[in-house]
């Protein structure tokens, strides 16, 4: 569950932007809902727009679609300029959590719509319905209505029928939030392989941030209508740029700390009467003085108390997860005033047991203390 | 791109319609100041005797009538429309509530002119309800329920009926059946219950349909000019009389105004009211 | 759970006052249809002999035919207009912000409050001072006052619970907002639209107050045309009208329950 970063590569994806967001921004009667935004969605990446809820991803992805208009900036698809270009006229592909399967219509005419307003002949309709259906495997399901689909089916539907017009780009909001969990990771794999094969440009809207890992080339990480981060799922797990990210992707161990003195390849800091000296993988750090320092679990262990650089902790609880147990651990100079790591289930410790928290020499990320947002 | 499509197409019509309304409210309100010419359908000069003639004591009472039956009315309709609101959406079976609901609404789609003349052979001196009475030798001479106020809000409650019950449905059938069991299993038994938490929950339903019956009777006319038969007279049965026996445009049109006037100051006191039980609701 | 003494006391007493309220609601259609089938011309409870004569007498009267045609006439065009124009007004008041918006509701919706007398006098006056003839479209344009709102309100629930995102995914499928409006927005939202019309009709076809306002011999509907009939005459014939009268209207009134159920309509569900 943790860092299951896809097994498929991020690919190089070379430098053709199919998507290029110039400055959009959008406010809904005086609150603003997304500041300005830069984005290029390179051809046939996946990228992810992942964030808390209310931070504005279904608002840009609206916006790429063209339901709502920009207040300001431009927008690029395929290099032609589509701000003031109307939905039905983007060629775009777009897939809701609950569907939007049109009841009135069956499977096939569903998916049929979109090459009936383009006015493709009869026959060669139903040859690419029929494509489409038997990519998502629903060959045999043409004849029914949405409401006699099981949800997983009906969310393949609702992907042919986005599929079959060749859309530029194809939009996903929270697809498969709707799903059971057995059904949503074998969607998720189904739709990056029909993502891959077909080279599709792909916008994904998600706020689970297991399913962003896991799927994207690319993630862009937002919160309160700004983009934090963008980069492959591991620099996003592995080098957060900032406090927000990273708090909101994986867990995080923060401890309040004081900085003392900068070099170009480490950092030394006291934490309460610990002074330690680290190396991170930031190439700006904050000026000297009090700081937030940022440690991934896994990045921590155990050691005894008296361990010099060790931080003392007491067990406060023990979490039983099956192969491993999560350590919850009572830390006064931890931000939070609780520390958790992971360790073998065999080696979870009885609740009030002092122990030392060894931090390690190289990964930690250092971060202002007044950045702190929710 | 047009960010509005059929904003104009579709708007158009009710425009239309809108400025037809207003244009006759607007002919009543110029009506009421012009001055009758007996004999003559054309009004002459602006002057305000319409209003002055309003303080006879044949429009007062007619008023009073009015605000009398509505005030009866309405509240009849609420003690004989709230249990069956009650039973209706309590009903534990699909089948009884529809039947339920079905059978409350007859009055309404049956129109006013079925509904009223079948009241009066019902209500007459040789009908129904006078002839059974009189053979089962409960009274020897007949009710007078023809031609009084008795009558009239009988077939009045009748006519509100309908629309009460669909307003205290809605009201009720949106409350919290868990706050009723929450009630119960505090130990309060049906009728505590009933009385501490559905109905005072049901207030501002309550408030509504009155204010609804009060308009509906207000604006009644088949029901007290054929029970009534002249011996009722309200508002309504007034324009009517002034306008097509004495053709007195004029006069009717202030009646009606001052009609509407007062209906709109009495709704919006039971708004104000509904207001406040929801602000108090909220805390 | 073992009932108590009192709990049987108020289940039975509930019933028999449901079943009294309902009676009384019932009573005047029973004694109506029983007097109808009185054979003498003055009513007698219980009637000393029966005859369908007065049905027959129902069926001959001039003015009830003429009565009829005019009423289903004005009902049928009368709820055409509304259901347009009310739609249409629904539409653009779910949709969109515009000026005077809030005042457009305001006139449109006040027919809700202002008594049909009144309206019925005020559309009277005002084709008088504007010459027009007292045709059977000024009668057709007040049952289109009256009714409007009912329209409204019905399509508007429709609107209100119309999910916008199919628009959207047939509007990024590539339809035209004219395609999507017909090929997706308008059969979503047929329910709303017949049920809206037919309450319209029944609305109009009911309708007595205003149209005795703006009706003459020609133009008389089918209520205003009984009401002059129980003002000349006392015989049961009206009794059997009335027989008749119930059997369209309950057959409409069951249409629309069995395929919209009046509960979800009337929102009591
Ligand atoms: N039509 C609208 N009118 C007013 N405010 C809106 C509207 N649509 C969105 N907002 C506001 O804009 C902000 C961003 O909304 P948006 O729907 O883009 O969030 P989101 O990231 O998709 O959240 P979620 O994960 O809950 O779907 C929210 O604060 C929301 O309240
Ligand atoms: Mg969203």
């Amino acid at each position: 569950m943790l860092t299951e970063i896809s097994a498929i590569a991020p690919q190089d994806t070379g430098e053709d932007t199919a998507v290029q967001i110039d400055g959009v921004s959008k406010s809904f009667s005086g609150t603003v809902a997304l500041e300005p935004i830069r984005l290029k969605v390179r051809r046939g990446e996946f990228l992810t727009l992942l964030g808390p809820s209310g931070c504005g991803k279904t608002t840009l992805l609206n916006l790429i679609a063209g339901f709502l208009e920009a207040d300001e900036g431009e927008l690029f698809i395929d290099h032609d300029l589509v701000t003031q270009v109307p939905p039905h006229q983007r060629k775009i592909g777009i897939v809701f959590q609950n569907y939007a399967l049109f009841p009135h219509m069956s499977v096939a005419q569903n998916v049929a719509y979109g090459l009936r307003t383009r006015r493709v002949p009869k026959a060669e309709t139903a040859e690419r319905v029929r494509e489409a259906l038997a990519l998502v495997k629903l060959e045999d399901f043409a004849d029914r209505r949405p409401r006699q689909l099981s949800g997983g089916q009906q969310q393949r539907v609702a992907l042919a029928r986005a599929l079959v017009i060749r859309p530029r780009v194809l939009l996903l909001d929270e697809p498969f939030s709707a799903l059971d969990r057995n059904l949503r990771s074998a969607m998720q794999v189904e739709l990056r392989e029909i993502q891959s094969r077909l080279g599709l440009t792909t916008v994904f809207v998600t706020h689970d941030q297991s399913e962003a890992l896991s799927m994207s080339d690319r993630i862009a990480v937002m919160s309160r209508g700004r983009i934090r981060q963008i980069g492959t799922p591991s620099q996003i797990y592995d080098r957060p740029e900032n406090h927000f990210v990273s708090t909101f992707v994986g867990d995080a161990n923060l401890f309040a700390a004081t900085l003392l003195e900068k070099t170009d390849a480490t950092a030394s800091l006291d934490i309460g009467t610990t002074r330690l000296s680290l190396a991170t993988f930031q190439e700006e750090l904050p000026e000297p003085g009090p700081v937030t320092l940022f440690v991934r679990p896994e990045q921590c262990s155990l050691t005894d108390p008296d361990q010099p650089g060790a931080i003392a902790a007491t067990v406060a609880l023990s979490v039983y997860q099956g192969s491993y147990a999560e350590l919850h651990l009572d830390c006064s100079v931890a931000e939070n005033g609780r520390v958790m790591l992971r360790v073998p289930a065999s080696e979870a410790m009885e609740p009030g047991t002092d122990v030392g928290i060894a931090l390690p020499e190289r990964g930690p990320a250092i971060y202002t203390t007044t950045e702190r947002e929710t | 791109m047009s960010k509005r499509p059929f904003l104009g197409w579709f708007a158009s019509p009710s425009i239309l319609i809108a400025f037809g309304i207003a244009a006759s409210f607007l002919a009543i309100v110029q009506f009421s100041l012009r001055a009758h010419i007996p004999g003559a359908l054309d009004p002459g000069g602006f002057t305000l005797d319409n209003f002055t003639t309003l303080w006879k004591t044949v429009y007062g009472k007619a008023f009073v009538t009015t605000v009398l039956l509505c005030w009866w009315t309405a509240l009849f309709t609420l003690l004989i429309g709230y249990p069956l609101a009650y039973a209706m959406v309590r009903a534990k079976s699909a089948r009884l509530r529809s039947a339920i609901l079905l059978i409350s609404l007859t009055p309404l789609f049956l129109g006013e002119i079925v509904r009223t003349y079948s009241w009066m052979i019902v209500l007459g001196n040789r009908g129904f309800l006078n002839a059974t009475l009189m053979q089962l030798g409960v009274i020897d001479r007949p009710l007078d329920l023809m031609f009084t106020m008795t009558g009239v809000v009988i077939a009045l409650v009748h006519f509100t009926l309908p629309i009460v019950v669909v307003m205290l449905a809605a009201a009720l059938s949106h409350i919290d059946r868990n706050l009723e069991r929450a009630a119960t299993s505090l130990g309060a038994g049906r009728i505590r219950c009933f009385l501490t938490v559905t109905l005072p929950l049901s207030i501002p339903g309550i408030v509504t349909a009155t204010s609804t019956a009060f308009a509906w009777t207000f604006s009644a006319f088949a029901t007290p000019q054929m029970i009534g038969g002249g011996k009722v007279q309200t508002i309504s049965t007034l324009v009517y009389q002034v306008g097509f026996a004495s053709f007195n445009f004029p006069l009717a049109a202030s009646l009606s105004l001052v009609g509407l006037l007062f209906t709109i100051a009495v709704l919006a006191l039971f708004n104000t009211g509904i207001h406040r039980l929801e602000r108090i609701g909220a805390h | 759970m073992r009932k108590s003494v009192l709990d049987h006391l108020l289940d039975w007493s509930g019933r028999i006052v449901l079943i009294s309220i309902l009676g009384f609601v019932l009573l005047p259609f029973v004694v109506v249809a029983i007097a109808s089938l009185n054979d003498g011309a003055i009513l007698s409870f219980p009637p000393k002999s029966w005859s369908l004569r007065w049905y027959a007498n129902a069926f001959e009267y001039r003015d009830f035919g003429a009565g009829l045609v005019n009423s289903l006439r004005i009902a049928a065009v009368g709820a055409t207009i509304a259901l347009i124009a009310g739609a249409g007004f629904a539409y653009v008041f779910n949709r969109y912000d515009f000026m005077f918006k809030g005042l457009l509701n305001t006139v449109l919706m006040s027919p809700l409050i202002i008594p049909n007398f009144t309206i019925g006098l005020g559309l009277l006056i005002l084709s008088t001072a504007a010459s027009l003839p007292r045709s059977i479209w000024l009668v057709i344009a007040v049952h289109v006052v009256i009714v409007l709102p009912f329209v409204v309100r019905s399509v508007y629930v429709s609107l209100k619970n119309f999910e916008r995102r199919y628009e959207q995914a047939a509007e990024s499928l590539g339809g035209t907002p004219l395609h999507v409006l017909l090929t997706i927005t308008l059969p979503l939202l047929l329910p709303g639209l017949i049920s809206g019309a037919l309450f319209a009709a029944i609305l109009s076809f009911n309708e007595f107050t205003a149209s005795l306002y703006v009706v003459n011999q020609r133009t008389q509907t089918l209520p205003v045309a009984m009401y002059n009939y129980v003002r000349e005459y006392a015989d049961p014939t009206l009794a059997a009208l009335s027989v008749i009268y119930v059997a369209p209207v309950a057959a409409m009134l069951l249409l629309v329950h069995k395929f919209f159920r009046l509960e979800k309509v009337l929102n009591v569900d």
